[in-house]
């Protein structure tokens, strides 16, 4: 197992191609819970336990049902009446992230209501949190930048899909100390609340635009 | 504990439902999308080895894939020229492009078939301007010596983007290359050759 | 108080537009909007999914276990996005390449969901295509607007013919991820701004 390149994985993923800052994934939750610094860090929290399984298991459901060169299924069909499913992607991660959700939602109640407590009120929201199906098919499409041009191992995926889960806390607890700031300036009527959030995301984008720069 | 399963066979069939519905749309559309992707890569080799009539693709014993173009359909004169793909790491994509040389070792042609540049700087390698036909970062290349292809600022005749250097350079750099394996193949001459 | 059918539809253009008043869908309103080409392209992906998954979840809404309804809206929606993407992929090459993975993420655009639960779920098959159509509309208009603004100001074009001479230095950022949250931030404010003059108005002519 190469580390090196887990280890750039990690770095653009956090960094380089934050999800929130430049590819929008994310956003609503990035609005809607970075109001103060706790509920942010249980989101954050939330969204990288749920990225990296669902990474794992979205990765392995098209490696060995959707994708007729690795399928399982070969060995109830033979090669030429292989079905190639590379179609159903969508549907079938889409219901993967939902299902797992429920599933983590009833696991932790039932075996760690601590934890439950914690996280519990944010995990519906998750489903519909387009960064995981964005992880998801990211892993799939394979990342030019880093000379990852075809579909990732099942381990940079889940490296992936940790790494984009940090990147979304990062810009939560960044925006929530923020916000919280600006809380007490004074600024515009009609600028308050989301506009001036996004207003502060495209500086904090600009700021991360330097990372861009980074020869790995 | 019958309700939940009822729910999930509702739950199944409607899964059943969607999923024969979208085989129904793939077995419509599949042809299509071969139809379209075939035609880009046609239309792509057509342009950059505009002499050939009949394009063939070889791949040699190592894997590596090119394609040969015929000045007719008859495939046993001499290729008038080859086309090859060229990869070549940019600022946040790796590019593609198709290069088309005639034996002499001049471009006649490169098309960019894939590249995820930064929109306004290294994406303009696509850009074609208004009025015109094709693109003006790609016309560059047609009829340079194409073991000499560089960008300006490493001294070569290839003007790069402004604020994009590091892309041109992949383009310029990542053909030049290939060019060079064209020729340790024998398949194309360099500039000394063609003094004898 | 019940709609009219024509209100039903222009509801979505601005009352309740998804994007300025509802705020959702965020993520293709500023990930695919560096032209207006694109935009106007996402705008009708997602309206044809909206108008189709409204249709089908209103027809079903019946039969549907109460419980599970979320995961069988889910499913509806995603049938509909992958025909889209097979579509797109097949006839609309170019621009199936320039929205990327953002045509699969329809599926969680929040406004589909939210119409299929909020609207389509509760009302009759006809005003809910036509809450499909308006809110697809409304979404398309403020793609629109949003990759207008970022064309005409970050590339000096619009729809690929240039607007200014060659000597216009485009303002690069705005068709960088940055600029796609300038531009909201500010429209999202321009909104509030009128809504807020408007509310002061009905206070003043009260008091007067």
């Amino acid at each position: 197992m190469d580390i090196k390149i887990l280890l750039i994985i990690a770095i653009y993923s956090i960094l380089i191609q934050n999800f929130v800052l430049t590819r929008f994934l994310g956003l609503c939750p990035f609005l809607g819970v970075s109001q103060k610094i706790s509920s942010a860090v249980g989101m954050g929290m939330a969204v990288i336990f749920v990225m990296s399984l669902a990474s794992a298991i979205t990765w392995a459901v098209y490696t060995y049902f959707l994708d007729p060169s690795t399928s399982i299924l070969g060995f109830f069909f033979s090669e030429e009446t292989l079905p190639n499913l590379t179609f159903l992607r969508t549907i079938a991660f889409i219901l993967v992230i939902a299902s797992l959700v429920q599933f983590i939602e009833m696991v932790l109640q039932k075996k760690v209501p601590t934890l439950y407590r914690a996280l519990g009120i944010y995990l519906p929201l998750i489903t519909t949190n387009c960064a995981i199906l964005g992880a998801a098919v990211l892993n799939i499409d394979g990342f030019s930048a880093i000379g990852l041009d075809g579909k990732l191992t099942c381990i940079q995926s889940v490296v992936q899909g940790f790494s984009a889960g940090v990147g979304f806390l990062l810009m939560l607890i960044l925006m929530s100390g923020i916000r919280e700031k600006l809380e007490l300036e004074s600024i515009p009527e009609s600028l308050k609340g989301v506009p001036i959030a996004f207003i502060m995301a495209g500086l904090m984008a600009i700021a991360f635009m330097g990372f861009s720069g980074l020869s790995i | 504990m019958s309700y939940t399963i009822k729910l999930a066979v509702t739950l199944g069939i409607v899964c059943i439902i969607a999923a024969f519905a979208l085989g129904g749309v793939y077995e419509i559309t599949k042809g299509r999308i071969a139809f379209e992707r075939e035609r880009v890569m046609k239309e792509a080799l057509q342009n950059v080895l505009p002499r050939a009539k009949n394009i063939i693709q070889t791949t040699t014993p190592e894997g590596k894939v090119y394609f040969r173009g015929f000045a007719a359909e008859d495939t046993s004169a001499a290729p008038v020229g080859y086309a090859i793909l060229a990869y070549g790491k940019g600022y946040s994509s790796t590019i593609q492009a198709l290069v088309g040389v005639e034996k002499s070792g001049e471009i006649t042609g490169i098309q960019i078939l894939f590249q995820q540049e930064t929109p306004g700087l290294g994406a303009k390698a696509e850009e074609v301007l208004y009025g015109e036909t094709d693109s003006w970062f790609q016309r560059q290349f047609k009829g340079a010596s194409g073991l000499e292809v560089a960008v300006d600022k490493d001294g070569g005749k290839i003007q790069s983007i402004t604020g994009a250097t590091i892309t041109s350079r992949a383009v310029a750099n990542s053909i030049k290359s290939e060019m060079e394996w064209l020729k340790k193949e024998g398949l194309i001459l360099s500039e000394s050759d063609r003094l004898y | 108080m019940k709609r009219s059918l024509v209100q039903e539809f222009t509801k979505g253009f601005i009352d309740e537009n998804p994007i300025a008043r509802l705020v959702l869908g965020l993520c293709p309103a500023l990930a695919v909007t560096t032209s207006l080409i694109n935009g106007i392209g996402m705008g009708i992906a997602a309206t044809f999914v909206l108008v189709c998954s409204n249709t089908i979840v209103s027809m079903i809404k019946g039969v549907v276990p109460k419980k599970i309804r979320i995961p069988i809206f889910i499913v509806v929606i995603a049938t509909f996005v992958t025909i889209v993407e097979m579509v797109m992929a097949g006839f609309a090459p170019v621009l199936y390449k320039a929205l990327g993975i953002y045509v699969p993420l329809i599926v969680v655009n929040c406004i589909i969901l939210g119409r299929a639960e909020a609207f389509a779920s509760k009302n009759s098959v006809g005003r809910s295509i036509l809450d499909g159509l308006g809110m697809g509309v409304g979404f398309t208009m403020i793609l629109a607007v949003i990759g207008s603004i970022r064309e005409i100001l970050g590339d000096g074009k619009i729809l690929g013919f240039p607007l200014f001479g060659p000597d216009f230095e485009p303002v690069l950022i705005m068709i960088l991820p940055p600029g796609a949250f300038f531009v909201i931030g500010i429209l999202l404010g321009i909104f509030k701004w009128s809504d807020l003059r408007q509310e002061k108005k009905k206070l003043q002519s009260i008091v007067h």
